[in-house]
């Protein structure tokens, strides 16, 4: 009887995660592992899921339309320019990169096919791909990736110089081999190849009008601002990608026009749906809810530790304290972002710390640390705008109201949003910043944490901190890597001048028949290659 | 006549001038500047510097002003400096795709409107009257997205008549463009007829009681012939004005109702050029926006010269 009952709370259970997992609201892994949480579920579970889970052959035809938000009427195709999700589709339905990365965010090879470091991660060799054509039937070869990546260096704009600089040399071995030595040894130095403005071109190109790659697609009609369409190439190096004759893009910036243009079969998908609604739109039969869990954008509360009152250490641990995440992440993100452990590096990372507790709520313990402080009744100031991010201020008025139950007055003042990134930021001692994904787990500490960096808002320099991310940078074993970056995150948490309190997840929406369209450990969109990685059912 | 007419002309074009001045120099005070709200919170003091330098930044503004003073006279307002376009190039099909959202409005909401004001007029006080009077009421009292929301919710995703995404595409016909911007054209009409529509039934009721529309009754004329004959053309000029008033606020008011229909008209294309800093494009939008006003305005100040009867009967 009572394991009847028992099994009937588990097939109960066991429905309710697969309709979460059909709607999209849980990815594959979670939902794995809540069927196998509940026990009963797990022998049944491959048969059911295969339902929802995707063909495994792609189809070839139609033409499929994307609905994004993050475009502007000033893009370009310039791989030096792209700052936001249309341009970086766009320009990875026409470009290959060096390197792309693999669901769980490891990196693999794309027109880099492969590498091998010399001891100390100083000196790489890296393999060019064989037979890849570029869509003007120029084969790819060392010479393309080099001049591709000299775009990116000297006297040039690009948000890729800075990652770019530690190369010293770039040496071609032949036609399809490049050696790269750098200034430092760098173990993630393929996952910077990575990043998404080194898209490979022909030598010697500069017309960005009429780009060539060696893509999937080729490009048809790009108004800036209103949308790009792309025609198949048909040739395509990858088998079974790229499958759409024709993929649109259209900039459609307003959320509700977006669900509205889904809803009605304007468009299959669209990126970055609204949290407050995406609930009702689960119920929306002919659509499918995409979640990719916390890797989005990071916010944060940032201190300097250098300016006082936030010189003590204590007060900072209040104010850890302090913040109810939960609360914030289920009022302000509708429960679709995760709770932030007071460092900017995701979950979707593999050194990510596991076993560093989550830090909860306390008022009990903020109160505590805040008297311990020794700063009697004092307001602490923080400035929010707009301007940071859409909901800062929202974000900013209840961390007061949950800092006020541990007896800390928080002044929340409400900037202009107009020049925030120039006028506040890393100016101010206490204001709202947030903080995109950075390529690699050395890349997000050396950017946001090390004393070298200029972006390093916090101002919170420790030299035993800048030793131990220098050491793992070079240390080929993953192992050693990985001990090195948990003990970084856990100094970073406990003493830094860093509330990050919420990451946000990303809310796809697709119409049914669209398949190849899961989750990914970077970005959504399936990591912002739907126009090659997506099909038709 | 043609003095007055004249003379207001060489009005407009001083104003305009004047506004070229104050565009100019809004621009230049906007916080933040160019370089670093495009590249953006990840950029470098040094990349900054070699951008600002690219753009010529660094040059004084009055040499700066001058410069493109006499280009935009030749018809070259210069390229973005965010995209390297040629500015005249990406306005014109979004300033052609504005007009033609405005004229769209303009052809249904005109024309409606002044009719329905008239047959208000005349039934002052009636049911009609007070109908009509309502629904405009209602339809301007809520902000636009608000209409726009509904119309969407009901006419493209519960019934799909017409379609939410109203972006036009050149190489679209006439008759296709038409069904294409339906929704939003709507939109723009309820929310200009309440303005029009109240302003002519005000001005010909005010006309009524002059002396000379007594005269009028008393020949024993009807009601509507009075208000045709003797009080509508000398009602006309405030309505003329309002009219106008409305056609500007179609060309440069329009960016909401852009954004939610998707609608690549010229509002948008300033927006984006705003939050990037891109002052060329900036002050081409600001440029062609203040000529749409000055010129409307205008127009308006001329036609209702030329329609006044004492105006046009001098003694």
């Amino acid at each position: 009887m009572r394991g009847a009952t028992k099994k009937g709370i588990a097939v109960e259970e066991y429905n309710k995660l697969k309709h979460m997992f059909d709607k999209g609201a849980l990815s594959r892994r979670d939902f794995m592992a809540g069927v196998a949480m509940i026990g009963a579920g797990m022998a049944v579970a491959p048969t059911l899921l295969s339902g929802t889970a995707q063909a495994a052959t792609p189809k070839v035809g139609g033409n499929f339309i994307i609905g994004m938000e993050g475009g502007s009427a000033t893009d370009s195709l310039d791989p030096r320019t792209y700052s936001d999700s249309v341009m970086i589709g766009a320009s990875l339905a026409v470009y290959n990169c060096m390197v792309e990365f693999d669901s769980n965010g490891n990196p693999t090879g794309e027109l880099l096919e492969s590498w091998e470091a010399k001891p100390g991660a100083k000196e790489w060799i890296f393999n060019v791909r064989k037979g890849v054509k570029f869509s003007n039937g120029k084969t790819l070869d060392a010479d393309d990736i080099i001049y591709s990546i000299g775009i990116h260096t000297g006297e040039t704009k690009s948000p890729a110089k800075g990652i770019l600089k530690q190369i010293t040399e770039i040496k071609k071995i032949n036609a399809n081999q490049i050696q790269m030595t750098l200034e430092g040894g760098n173990a993630d130095f393929p996952v910077i190849l990575g990043d998404y403005h080194l898209v490979v071109v022909p030598n010697g190109f500069t017309d960005w009008q009429k780009p060539i790659g060696t893509g999937g697609y080729t490009l048809e009609k790009f108004e800036p601002g209103v949308g790009l369409k792309f025609k198949r190439r048909g040739d395509y190096w990858k088998a079974g990608r790229a499958n759409f004759e024709t993929v649109e893009i259209r900039n459609i910036q307003d959320v509700a026009a977006r669900t509205a243009a889904l809803q009605s079969g304007q468009v299959h998908a669209v990126n970055r749906l609204d949290p407050r609604t995406v609930n009702l739109l689960m119920k929306d039969k002919k659509i499918n809810v995409v979640r990719t869990k916390g890797t989005g954008n990071r916010f944060c509360f940032v201190s300097r530790v250098t300016d006082a009152p936030f010189d003590n250490k204590d007060l900072r641990t209040a104010l850890k304290y302090g913040i109810d995440r939960q609360k914030i992440i289920d009022q302000v993100y509708s429960g679709f972002a995760t709770p932030g452990n007071d460092h900017t590096l995701d979950a979707g990372n593999p050194f990510y710390n596991t076993e560093l507790p989550q830090r909860k709520y306390d008022p009990d313990k903020a109160a505590f640390h805040f008297k311990k402080a020794g700063l009697g009744n004092a307001k602490i100031e923080l400035q929010a705008s707009e301007g940071a991010w859409g909901s800062a201020v929202d974000c900013a008025q209840l961390y007061q109201e949950s800092l006020k139950k541990a007896g800390i007055n928080l002044d929340v003042k409400k900037v202009s949003a107009d020049g925030y990134w120039d006028n506040v930021w890393l100016k101010v001692p206490f204001c709202a910043v947030y903080w995109g994904r950075r390529l690699s787990a050395d890349q997000t500490f050396s950017q946001v944490y090390s004393s070298a960096s200029d972006w390093n808002d916090s101002n919170w320099k420790r030299p035993e901190f800048d030793k131990l991310i220098t050491e793992a940078r070079a240390e080929l074993d993953q192992k050693k890597r990985k001990e090195m970056y948990w003990k970084a995150q856990e100094m970073i948490s406990d003493d830094g001048g860093m509330i990050c309190f919420a990451i946000t997840d990303y809310l796809d929406g697709y119409a049914k028949n669209v398949m190849g369209n899961e989750p990914h450990a970077r970005y959504d969109l399936n990591d912002e290659r739907l126009a090659e990685k997506a099909w038709f059912a | 006549m043609l003095k007055t007419i004249v003379i207001r002309v060489a009005l407009g074009l001083l104003t305009l001038w004047a506004v070229s001045i104050l565009i100019f120099g809004a621009t230049e005070i906007l916080p933040g500047d160019v370089a670093s709200a495009v590249l953006g919170q990840g950029a470098t003091p040094e990349t900054l510097a070699v951008f600002r330098h690219e753009l010529g930044l660094d040059r004084p503004s009055y040499v700066r002003y001058l410069e493109w003073f006499f280009n935009a006279l030749h018809g070259d307002l210069g390229v973005a400096m965010t995209n390297k376009r040629v500015i005249v190039e990406t306005i014109a099909p979004r300033l052609a795709n504005t007009l033609f959202l405005a004229g769209y409005a303009a052809l249904i909401a005109v024309p409606t409107s002044v009719v329905l004001g008239i047959v208000a007029a005349i039934n002052e006080g009636k049911f009609i009257d007070r109908f009509v009077n309502i629904i405009s009421l209602m339809t301007i009292s809520v902000p636009e997205f608000f209409i726009a929301y509904v119309l969407i919710l009901y006419l493209a995703v519960q019934f799909e008549v017409f379609p939410s995404l109203s972006t036009v595409f050149p190489e679209m016909d006439f008759a296709e463009k038409i069904y294409t911007a339906a929704l939003p054209a709507f939109t723009l009409t309820m929310l200009v007829m309440a303005h029009m529509l109240r302003m002519t039934r005000t001005s010909v009721l005010s006309i009524m009681s002059q002396p000379y529309i007594e005269m009028a009754f008393l020949k024993g004329l009807t009601r509507s012939q009075v208000i045709v004959r003797h009080a509508l053309p000398n009602a006309a000029a405030p309505i003329i004005s309002v009219i106008a008033l409305n056609l500007a606020y179609l060309i440069v008011g329009v960016v909401v109702i852009e954004v939610v229909f998707v609608y690549p008209g010229i509002g948008q294309f300033m927006v984006d050029g705003v939050a990037k800093r891109d002052l060329p494009v900036v002050q081409a939008c600001g440029l062609i926006f203040a000529g749409a006003f000055v010129g409307l305005n205008t127009v308006a100040d001329v036609l209702a010269i030329m329609v006044n009867p004492r105006l046009r009967h001098p003694r």
